[in-house]
């Protein structure tokens, strides 16, 4: 084997090494381009395999427990939802593309690691029922925890990471905004692992709700709020 | 795979385990930050399990999907933040976080592999070796690398191929860049 020459039977071959390598501007006509052309889909295949090698050549380094435990929080809170909203609810419609591809619903996992004023995101999956994530304010005593509500249809999780353990005695608890002088009460208790993930299922239907609010309560619960929201979701402005 | 890409959470766990340091790794390289390098691998790994449908055998192994999907990330990633403001991941950045190295057999097989790649990357004449770190780690697009050389566009294009050929080659054949003409 030995060095090949450029086929310049197509005049485009040359974008093949910086598309395989990320470099085009406009990535996307070329990938259009390849649809039609063997001669760049060829150069682009065979260049393809050196660049999947080029990874290899990083140094390791260790993928911290708190990520590890983010993603897999977020996973199973939307496997759990997926998996309740049956057959039909599944994932985004597969997109006939490279791997460049985009996903629509990537910018949720920036809402989840934004962490900063609620934003809902709703993913519309065709046939399937509409998921909606609305990211959390966070209160600054817990600063660097994360919060999202997911809604798939009338059912509503909330999933937190990185929270700290509720203090001795106490436990948080899931409070519905109606605009009313004082939120209402829920029966959603919950604590944090150690590391700080949990997940809990938001009764009622949210329909006219402006707020979800988690507070520190006393063990069993409270029927009015002792303490500041430490979580607060905006579904209504 | 498959049984991730049908919401079992508990197999893409096993996903996440057995590739989250691959996809870190990478995404720190191209950051140069842990925070940044921290969206990009939770961005990569939830793109993964939203998409798993699309994960496609026959184009290679799960690692390369993953890895490739990372990539693609961490590019969005670093012209989101700007080339003026990027820090580029330098080595003296990721030396302070080499791993020790570990004794599996898989890991003793991959850091030959590392260590053969690394090698015929840094067996490249200097500028095709640039081009290609610039253009793949930097997420620089080959205009701007035309830019930061003082180089012809047309000449950064037939550096990145000829770079990469050779690589290829070398991989194909064993031997060293320097034999190849």
């Amino acid at each position: 084997m030995s060095l090949r020459e450029p086929d310049f039977d197509c005049a485009r071959c040359v974008d093949a090494a910086p598309y395989v390598l990320g470099a085009l501007e406009t990535p996307e006509s070329y990938r259009e381009h390849l649809a039609t052309c063997a001669i760049c889909q060829a150069e682009v295949d065979e260049l393809q395999l050196v660049v999947d090698t080029l990874p290899a050549t990083v140094p390791s380094v260790s993928a911290s427990r708190a990520l590890r435990q983010r993603i897999l929080a977020t996973v199973r809170s939307e496997a759990e939802l997926l998996n309740a909203a049956g057959p039909q609810a599944d994932r985004l419609p597969r997109r006939a593309s490279r791997w460049r591809s985009r996903p629509l619903t990537l910018v949720v996992a920036g809402a989840i690691a934004a962490c900063a004023a609620a934003a809902a995101i709703v993913v519309d999956s065709g046939s399937s029922p509409h998921m909606r994530v609305i990211s959390a304010q966070i209160a600054a005593s817990i600063k660097g925890a994360h919060a999202s509500l997911y809604q798939i249809d009338n059912r509503s999780n909330l999933v937190v990471s990185d929270m700290p353990q509720p203090a001795l005695g106490k436990i948080y608890e899931v409070w519905l905004n109606r605009g009313g002088a004082s939120p209402q009460p829920t029966n959603a208790l919950f604590s944090v692992t150690n590391r700080g993930s949990g997940s809990v299922a938001v009764p009622d239907n949210l329909h006219g709700v402006r707020e979800v609010l988690v507070t520190s309560e006393p063990l069993g619960g409270s029927s009015h709020p002792t303490s500041l929201p430490l979580i607060r979701v905006v579904l209504q402005a | 795979m498959e049984l991730a890409a049908r919401n079992d959470a508990d197999a893409f766990e096993v996903i996440l385990e057995r590739h989250a340091d691959a996809v870190f790794s990478l995404a720190y390289r191209m950051c140069g930050t842990r925070p940044l390098a921290d969206d990009v691998a939770q961005e990569s790994f939830l793109a993964l399990w939203r998409n798993g449908a699309g994960y496609d055998r026959a184009r290679g192994s799960v690692r390369t999907w993953a890895l490739g999907v990372t990539h693609n990330r961490a590019v969005d990633a670093l012209r989101r933040v700007g080339v003026h403001e990027r820090r580029r991941a330098g080595e003296e950045n990721i030396e302070e976080h080499l791993q020790a190295p570990e004794s599996t057999d898989a890991q003793a097989i991959a850091n030959v592999a590392s260590q053969e790649v690394r090698g015929v990357l840094d067996e490249l004449p200097g500028e095709q070796r640039r081009v290609i770190e610039l253009a793949y780690f930097g997420g620089f697009t080959q205009t701007q690398i035309a830019s930061m050389l003082d180089t012809p566009l047309g000449t950064v294009k037939g550096r990145m191929r000829l770079g990469l050929e050779k690589m290829k080659v070398a991989f194909a054949t064993g031997r060293s860049v320097h034999e190849l003409a």
